[in-house]
């Protein structure tokens, strides 16, 4: 008998949980039918995935939409790195929008093709490629460029800090970056060490916050990674000031911005929005059009220099030109 | 005539009586070891993050503002996971664990099938969210919803019940069910009325165990892929979630952005000891209680 009073109790139990879980099932269909309506209210969700390094501006951004803008739209902002979430973008349903920290690439752009979805490119903050050491360090703290390239370059053979100069100390370089799910170390790659093979024992890491670790922990490591994962460590790291032929620049957010001194390692971050889907659910394009409106209000807070107001406008014109 | 020499026999003693000493000690050392350890980290996470937990946080909505964040959307999704995994694994995991100890004959198939049960326990729970994100979110295109989280997660904990449910059944004396035979009932009759009945508590603690292991969990869900931001609070089975130790996950993660995540990290920490304490104490009661009946 007893075990009769326990099975029904689990049965109900189980049926309640179900019945109100099915409750909400109609939730996007909903979101959608709000188009037509006076109100300005939306709902249903954005997805985003893409960049570590464009996380904390995006994160934010969406943030304060969903706070200030439109309360009932779920945006939600997840960062497998640009490469991988160039994937999770690129597919049948895919996410709506694709955070980069580095430009699309052809085969990705032609993969785009295929499935025969158009992407919009929007180019959301200027971020620069910033060289990590340990607090510690008191003798790299400048570096001409040529230098730095040669410490992550296979070919050169720099193994001890001595090689580079003979007062630096006699200690093993230990490189550290993060990994190729990155589109800050496809930049690096590809525009800085021009595909030329980086050197075997560099440490990759997919987390920021292990990198930051990892150098703070290491008087002779050095690192590579985004303005903003500098900015909020600086307790812990210590940036490389570097030479680019007129002396030693540091990294910071006027030298960062558009023809700062900064600028050979600087680079545009992005986000890339499916257009298709933004032309379908109109809280995706609302949501690009937020973007695009506040993304250089929160780009100083977050480490990033922001763009030119005109730059901003294009998009923005762009945008509302989807509107039907 | 001395038949003891004392002397010698003193000698020896005193040897021995150094020897069960060194090794009372080693013992206890190895006792006291894991208790220091959970001792430093429960004062450890106590200190940094007891001071942040309250209402606000309980209840609060998700934020990357450290003094705004909450955690009413993990623990929210949390429930909503745990009504997917319990009616699951209950079932699937009572059923095989019937199945095997009491329909299955006893030959090479069940013995083959026992073995790879044990074995799916020992399965790294990485592993279950590979095959979780390729069956359930990509296969049946359900996407990182509950559901699927739900199913994965499942799959992680079924063997956790099976082996409890089955260890319950094996000891629910043989004469209690020879006796319901004698009386002439079937098999069924049997099962659902003598043996499920006198077994119901083994399986229920089994089921409690897994649940909470399931609450632990992290690995499979960062493989299903779990929003690093997800505001809105889950409403349903269907919706996208998050759940308390990916949040205690990503707010690591993210100390190196804004230093406060890892205070928040230690109260959401707090927050999951807490929720598994109460799971734990319940299935030690529920075996308490139930446990000599017979």
């Amino acid at each position: 008998m007893n075990f009769k009073k326990y099975f029904v109790f689990f049965v109900l139990i189980s049926f309640a949980m179900i019945l109100t879980a099915c409750g909400n099932d109609s939730k996007d269909e909903e979101g959608n039918k709000a188009k037509g309506k006076e109100s300005n209210e939306l709902e249903g969700s954005v997805a985003i995935d893409g960049s570590g390094t464009v996380y904390p501006l995006m994160s934010k951004l969406a943030e304060e939409y969903m706070v200030n803008e439109q309360e009932n739209v779920s945006v939600e902002v997840s960062r497998a790195g640009t490469s991988a979430g160039f994937k999770k973008f690129l597919a049948e349903d895919g996410t709506d929008f694709n955070d980069a920290s580095r430009q699309i690439k052809d085969e990705e752009a032609k993969k785009a093709e295929e499935l025969g979805m158009e992407v919009k490119e929007l180019k959301v903050a200027l971020d620069g490629l910033t060289f990590v050491v340990h607090p510690d360090n008191d003798w790299a703290t400048e570096l001409t460029e040529k230098d730095l390239k040669k410490i992550f370059l296979k070919d050169e053979n720099i193994e001890k800090w001595s090689d580079i100069d003979p007062e630096f100390p006699d200690e093993k370089i230990n490189t550290y970056g993060p990994n190729e799910n990155h589109g800050t170390y496809e930049f690096f790659y590809e525009n800085i060490l021009e595909e030329k093979d980086l050197v075997s024992d560099i440490n990759l890491q997919q987390e920021y916050s292990t990198l930051v670790n990892l150098i703070s922990e290491d008087v002779n490591g050095i690192a590579f990674f985004g303005f903003g994962y500098y900015v909020n460590n600086q307790d812990k790291l210590q940036a490389v000031h570097v030479d680019f032929g007129d002396g030693p620049v540091e990294p910071s957010i006027d030298t960062i911005a558009e023809d700062g001194d900064y600028a050979p390692f600087t680079r545009p971050v992005f986000t890339y929005l499916n257009v298709d889907q933004a032309k379908e659910k109109p809280q995706v394009l609302d949501y690009a059009i937020y973007v695009m409106n506040h993304v250089n209000e929160f780009a100083g807070e977050t480490g990033f220099a922001p763009l030119p107001e005109e730059e901003v406008q294009e998009y923005v014109d762009f945008l509302e030109g989807l509107k039907e | 005539m001395k038949y003891v020499h004392t002397a010698q026999v003193q000698n020896k003693l005193n040897m021995r009586l150094i020897k069960n000493n060194i090794s009372k000690i080693i013992f206890f050392l190895s006792t006291i070891f894991g208790l220091i350890m959970l001792g430093i980290l429960i004062a450890r996470v106590l200190i940094q993050g007891i001071d942040w937990i309250n209402m606000d946080f309980i209840t609060g909505k998700l934020s990357t503002q450290a003094d705004k964040a909450g955690i009413m959307g993990a623990i929210l999704g949390t429930f909503w996971l745990m009504v997917v995994v319990a009616p699951v694994t209950m079932f699937l995991g009572v059923g095989t664990a019937i199945y095997l100890e009491l329909y299955a004959k006893k030959g090479r198939l069940q013995a083959i099938i026992q073995t790879n049960i044990s074995n799916l326990a020992g399965v790294p729970s990485i592993v279950y969210g590979i095959l979780g994100l390729t069956i359930f979110v990509r296969a049946m295109e359900l996407g990182n919803i509950v559901f699927a989280g739900g199913l994965t997660m499942s799959l992680l904990v079924l063997p956790i019940v099976v082996v409890a449910s089955q260890e319950a059944i094996r000891s629910v004396p043989q004469h209690l069910s020879e006796a319901s035979y004698g009386m002439g009932a079937t098999k069924w009759q049997t099962i659902k009325n003598i043996i499920l009945p006198a077994a119901l508590p083994g399986i229920l603690t089994g089921a409690i165990l897994s649940l909470s292991r399931a609450i632990g969990e992290t690995a499979p869900l960062v493989v299903i892929g779990i929003p690093a931001l997800l505001i809105p609070f889950p409403g349903g089975i269907t919706d996208r979630f998050t759940v308390l130790p990916m949040q205690i996950y990503y707010w690591t993660l993210d100390s190196s952005l804004t230093a406060e995540y890892a205070n928040l990290a230690a109260a959401t920490i707090i927050v999951l000891l807490f929720v598994l304490l109460i799971l734990n104490s319940a299935a030690v009661i529920i075996r308490n209680k139930f446990q000599k009946r017979f």
